[in-house]
């Protein structure tokens, strides 16, 4: 398993004395990211009905409904122009991290989630912090904007240099970081996840036969006589399932693992690829967001 | 059993990745939490805000979380690159 973890797929291209690392997997795994997206951009805007009048289509309220998101959200409070100058670029920013993060949920063999890979990110990083001193020089004008470097004392420039390398790391290192780790505790979380619960089984069938006898005596307390009935031989089937599952472990053991492991496996996925991967998203773009605002005031 | 370098340096790799993020991992547990406590007396304060607070508390959470990321890439290169 660690060998899988560590070393990817590297293909080394020779260009004159130098060598390429090419991650073709990365490689792959980005540009069907972004052709997807293409994609759904384009399937969105065919639903865009073309009289501005006519009652707006389902996939113009949803484009809509994301765009605002966006703009209320992540640019949060800035300039009215700016806003306006930045909202296709935070938004497609957004949208491709989020894909990316969650692309390997897809049951594709080899696919990888682009944003494991710290070139992806670094690239993204870059990206953002070209578009700082873009957005600086255009919005202050380039005097201003060098002399921000000189703030609060010229004898800072050296600090704010280092300040501005140790943000566009960070920038990248945190995405990374992040995708990479919990790409690690799911494959390291799930088979002793997913053997630990087979081990203590029997414990889980106890626990759920407990319940069921707790439900079934209120049911009896109430005088609920045909729910009563009708639950009991559910929970009669449920004992020898269990004694069955217990004494023939062997013919059980191939179900229950495959139960088990999907039931982890939804968990753990959620966890760490939904939930994390939806929240380094918005961290990544509201930090984009952010540094760029930096930079313009 | 007799143990030659190479373990013993593979051994030492173990143990230097569980420290470094071991202990790496403190400071932004930590740090998350008193921002996570701030964040919500302030949302229960004034539940209007809440919005914003959220905003800024992940913004505020990604920074704190930037030291125990560069552990975490640390941890990763001792065990695989170096």
């Amino acid at each position: 398993m660690s060998s899988e973890i560590g070393r990817d797929l590297v293909w080394r291209v020779p260009v004159g004395p130098w060598a390429i690392a090419l991650n073709p997997l990365t490689l792959a795994a980005a540009l069907g990211v972004a052709l997807g997206l293409v994609l759904l951009g384009l399937w969105l805007r065919r639903g865009i009905p073309a009289d501005p009048e006519a009652p707006p289509s389902r996939r113009l309220v949803l484009l809509t409904a994301f765009l605002e998101f966006v703009e209320r959200q992540i640019l949060g409070a800035m300039e009215e122009g700016i806003k306006r100058a930045l909202l296709p670029f935070v938004a497609t920013l957004f949208l491709f991290v989020l894909a990316s993060n969650l692309a390997p949920l897809l049951p594709l063999p080899g696919l990888v989630a682009p944003t494991r890979d710290l070139n992806v990110t670094l690239g993204l990083a870059l990206l953002v912090y070209a578009l700082c001193h873009l957005y600086g020089i255009r919005v202050k004008g380039l005097w201003r904007h060098g002399k921000s470097y000189l703030e609060p004392l010229p004898v800072m420039l050296p600090m704010n240099l280092v300040g501005d390398l140790g943000r566009t790391l960070s920038h990248a290192f945190r995405l990374f970081g992040n995708i990479l780790g919990g790409s690690i505790m799911l494959a390291v979380i799930f088979p002793v996840l997913v053997d630990l619960v087979l081990r203590f089984r029997w414990i889980l069938g106890v626990l759920l036969l407990l319940v069921g006898a707790l439900a079934l005596r209120a049911l009896a307390r109430r005088g609920k006589a045909r729910a009563f009935r009708v639950l009991g031989l559910l929970w009669l089937g449920a004992l020898a399932l269990f004694v069955v599952h217990i004494w023939v472990p062997l013919v059980w053991a191939a179900p229950a693992a495959f139960l088990v492991g999907t039931g982890a496996g939804v968990i753990l996925n959620f966890f760490f690829g939904v939930f994390s991967g939806t929240i380094q998203a918005l961290v990544f773009t509201l930090l984009a967001a952010a540094y760029i605002q930096m930079a313009v005031e | 059993m007799q143990i030659t370098g190479a373990e013993f340096v593979q051994a030492m790799k173990y143990l230097a990745a569980g420290i470094c993020m071991g202990i790496g991992a403190i400071g932004p547990a930590l740090g998350e939490g008193r921002i996570g406590a701030s964040a919500l007396e302030g949302m229960a304060r004034q539940p209007e805000m809440a919005n914003t607070l959220l905003r800024n508390m992940i913004i505020a959470d990604a920074i704190a979380e930037t030291t125990g990321i560069y552990s975490l890439i640390v941890a990763i290169m001792i065990l695989f690159v170096v």
